[in-house]
């Protein structure tokens, strides 16, 4: 197993917004679970008020003073705002005394400059005035250290100003606020100081005169150009098979245009959250776009359902193997033929499970599935194995467009130079492939151009030498407005 | 639009239900001459009884996201091994009597909570199997044998017509007394302890609580607990009320529990739901059952079917009607909201 995070030392002072910045995989979320006693760590000490602390839970960590608020709030639907609050109160005795709470919550809220009903259930509220009730209920829980991971990204702009009031205004009050964030205008908005992650580990840590943007930038994607990088070359690209314009779905991206052509493999890379692969999933018609234009070969075409994107010629793998990808109590040849099973219908409609087997046999030996059997279940197949069957299964729908997320997620190093080459292989012969991915150097390797997204926003496309691993980050985080 | 500023779901629900039961009083009155009298009164309240203290104890598991599909099995044993008990010791105090009918159920609903909080298996399932394992107990106990009104002590054969008040003809039987301080009690607990108030959260959502800190498993088992015990006390009052008791007794009153919880407005998702609401499910189901019965003569397949369209009525209602909540909730809030 890769290692989450590596001798990572964080400081924090009481009465400082300290902002944590990092790629996708940096590892921030285990810092945050970690600091919040969800996990535990394997070595390491950690310290509060200068005292040695273990935490085995996170209600030790709650009764310490650490708290989190997430992007996606964890409330109580069904109770009201000011139930929200004060739920993990321990000390308020066994009658639930309605008026007083009602009161105590109206104060807290106020003080923070939140309007909200405390008698309103916390359904009906707004993202925001969730986040707000969370950090209303970590004040009242005496909070000194207030983790606040990725609380703007669903914000509107007045409500990150709001949050942003409320954060100052515990600053003031002597807590320690940790501030994740892709938004890198925010960071140097509210912090003081921020602290790079990289691949696990910590790159630096300073205030935040101290860091320019480019800076910042550099040493978040700052690893050593590998390999894959030499063998990428320029190649002449065929006609266009696909072409996009003004793509759009509510509430999910906006404005994507595009082009793919002949033999071309087009990076998609950006942030989490930055809608990618709400994209691939609008192509492959499983969410389809609300507005725009797709072209397939020149024709127009409307995508709304994965049986029309399959007919059209477009295959999507999912990144997300075990929930949409697989069939896992299935064999290996079940897996593999299940999109394009019509084809093996013999007589009375009856799977020819010979044809089905032959064709398994042979997507076995092109790319090197390693089993005993296809008839072995696939879910106790290694990950790369898996994915391996996941591109057996598209590639025998024998797809003019082929767009894959993510497809090296949670494979070893072996077989993921396996998938590389064999996406090279696949764009050599001349289909067009769309490749979503967060593995920067990943990106790079295997793209002719680069469309980088942002919070559901086309921030440009970036063509062979334009694309190093600073500029897609620039654009991910909101640097630049357009590239040339 | 003020006067339901302060309501939330669940009173709006206890809302429309004292509506409904008025309306289907009128409609009724209307058709059936003579309708309302004391003793439509006098035996929709002894129906009442048993199955409002039942639905509450029912609430206590749907809320936390589960259900208790066992209940009618533990009525129908606890009911069978009282009154077996009884007809031996005719000499037993009363109290004991009771105990011992809270005390049985207890521990069927401690082994359904057990299964359910501690072993991870889902409730539904279960239930089904505690049901019919139950209910094997009971005939296996009976020798599929009565239990005979003939055996029973006096006291207990004079309970159900023992009148705390009477108006007239109009009977408060204690039973039905007995029923109303359950209902009373739930409530109490339900909206103004921290115990009550964990149960809506845990149900409301799990993943949170436990990050609260809240002993998720043990607050489940404790919702079994007392739905085994009000289950158990329900059997003792179905003995009281019937006296002869086969191994069918309290088949079919699962369905009918889980049927006043959820027209009572409980959601069948947990969460939301209150013990007043279980209540006048309970009072609603009943009420239209004996007048339709008057009314039409209609069979006993009629009524499992009503009881269906009621539970699908509901449900549905349920849904359209928050989501209507909530999006006035939000506009509510966004007018608030100060504008820049």
């Amino acid at each position: 197993m890769t290692q989450a995070l590596k001798e990572m030392s964080l400081e924090l002072f009481s009465g400082e917004i300290h902002a944590l910045v990092g790629e996708n995989g940096a590892g921030k979320s285990t810092l945050i679970k970690i600091l919040t006693g969800i996990h535990k760590p394997d070595d390491g000490e950690m310290m509060f008020s200068g005292n040695g602390v273990q935490m085995n839970s996170s209600q030790e960590a709650q009764a310490l003073g650490i708290a989190a608020i997430y992007q996606e709030p964890m409330v109580f639907p069904d109770l009201d705002v000011a139930e929200n609050i004060f739920i993990s109160h321990r000390k308020r005795g066994i009658w639930v005394q309605w008026e007083k709470m009602y009161d105590d919550a109206h104060k807290i809220l106020s003080d923070l400059g939140m309007i909200l009903d405390v008698r309103a259930p916390a359904s009906g509220l707004t993202l925001a005035s969730q986040q707000a009730v969370e950090i209303a209920k970590a004040i009242s829980l005496n909070v000194k250290v207030l983790i606040m991971d990725e609380p703007t990204a669903s914000l509107s702009n007045h409500e990150v100003e709001q949050l942003f009031k409320v954060a100052r205004k515990l600053k003031q009050e002597n807590v320690a606020v940790l501030f994740i964030s892709h938004r890198l205008d925010e960071v140097f908005e509210i912090a003081d100081r921020i602290t790079v992650l990289r691949d696990g580990e910590h790159i630096s840590t300073r205030s935040v005169e101290e860091f320019s943007r480019e800076q910042l930038i550099r040493e978040m994607v700052g690893r050593e150009v590998d390999q894959f990088y030499a063998t990428r070359q320029k190649k002449k690209l065929g006609k266009r098979v696909l072409s996009v314009k003004k793509l759009s779905k509510e509430a999910a991206f906006t404005g994507i245009e595009f082009d793919l052509h002949q033999g071309e493999v087009l990076g998609f890379a950006g942030l989490v959250g930055s809608r990618r692969t709400d994209v691939g999933l609008a192509l492959f018609g499983i969410h389809p776009n609300d507005s725009g234009v797709i072209e397939l070969d020149g024709q127009k075409v409307s995508i709304r359902s994965p049986k029309a994107a399959q007919n059209l010629g477009i295959a999507y793998m999912t990144e997300d193997r075990r929930k949409l990808g697989l069939a896992m109590p299935l064999s290996i040849t079940s897996n593999i033929t299940l999109p394009s099973l019509k084809r093996y219908l013999g007589r009375f409609g009856l799977v020819r499970t010979e044809s089905e087997k032959s064709t398994a046999e042979e997507f076995k030996n092109r790319l090197h599935i390693k089993t005993p059997n296809l008839a072995h279940e696939v879910g106790k197949l290694s990950g790369g194995n898996q994915q391996k069957v996941m591109f057996s299964k598209w590639l025998n729908t024998q797809p003019k467009v082929f767009i894959l997320d993510e497809p090296t997620r949670g494979i070893d190093v072996g077989a993921k130079a396996e998938v590389h080459n064999m996406i090279r292989e696949l764009a050599d012969q001349g289909m067009a492939i769309l490749c979503i991915s967060s593995d920067l150097p990943e990106v790079l390797a295997m793209s002719d151009r680069v469309l980088v997204m942002r919070e559901g926003r086309q921030m440009g496309i970036l063509d062979g030498p334009q694309a190093t691993q600073e500029s897609i980050m620039s654009l991910a985080m909101g640097e630049l407005q357009e590239s040339a | 639009m003020n006067a339901i500023q302060g309501l939330r779901p669940e009173k709006l629900r206890e809302l429309v239900l004292l509506i409904l039961i008025a309306l289907v009083l009128i409609v009724f009155s209307s058709v059936i001459e003579n309708y309302l009298n004391a003793r439509l009164f006098n035996r929709v309240s002894a129906s009442v009884a048993l199955m409002a203290v039942l639905a509450i104890g029912q609430t206590m598991v749907v809320l936390t996201r589960n259900i208790d599909l066992s209940v009618g099995s533990i009525v129908g044993f606890t009911a069978y091994f009282v009154g077996h008990q009884l007809s031996q010791y005719g000499d037993m105090h009363p109290m004991l009597a009771i105990f011992l009918a809270v005390g049985v159920g207890t521990l069927m609903g401690g082994i359904n909570g057990i299964l359910v909080a501690y072993c991870r298996i889902p409730s539904i399932i279960v239930t089904l199997g505690t049901m019919a394992l139950y209910r094997t107990l009971l005939v296996e106990y009976s020798d599929a044998k009565t239990v005979l009104t003939v055996n029973l002590p006096r006291w207990l054969l004079d309970l159900p017509s023992l009148n705390l008040i009477s108006f007239d003809r109009l009977h408060l039987r204690v039973l039905v007394v007995g029923m109303i301080v359950v209902v009373i009690l739930f409530q109490i607990v339900l909206k103004y302890t921290s115990f009550g108030r964990k149960l809506y959260a845990i149900g409301s959502n799990p993943e949170a609580a436990k990050m609260a800190g809240f002993a998720n498993q043990r607050m489940v088992l404790t919702a079994f607990l007392l739905c085994g015990a009000l289950a158990g006390l329900t059997g003792f009052m179905f003995l009281a009320r019937f006296g002869n008791i086969t191994v069918v007794a309290g088949i079919g009153f699962e369905l009918k529990s889980v049927a006043a919880v959820v027209v009572g407005g409980v959601n069948i998702f947990g969460g939301s739901g209150s013990a007043f609401g279980a209540f006048l499910g309970a009072v609603l189901i009943d009420l239209l059952e004996n007048s339709l019965i008057r009314w039409l003569q209609i069979s006993e397949f009629w009524r499992d079917a009503l009881l269906g369209l009621l539970i699908l009525i509901s449900v549905a209602t349920d849904s359209v009607i928050m989501k209507r909540f909530q999006l006035y909730w939000a506009r509510k809030q966004a007018r608030s909201s100060p504008e820049t």
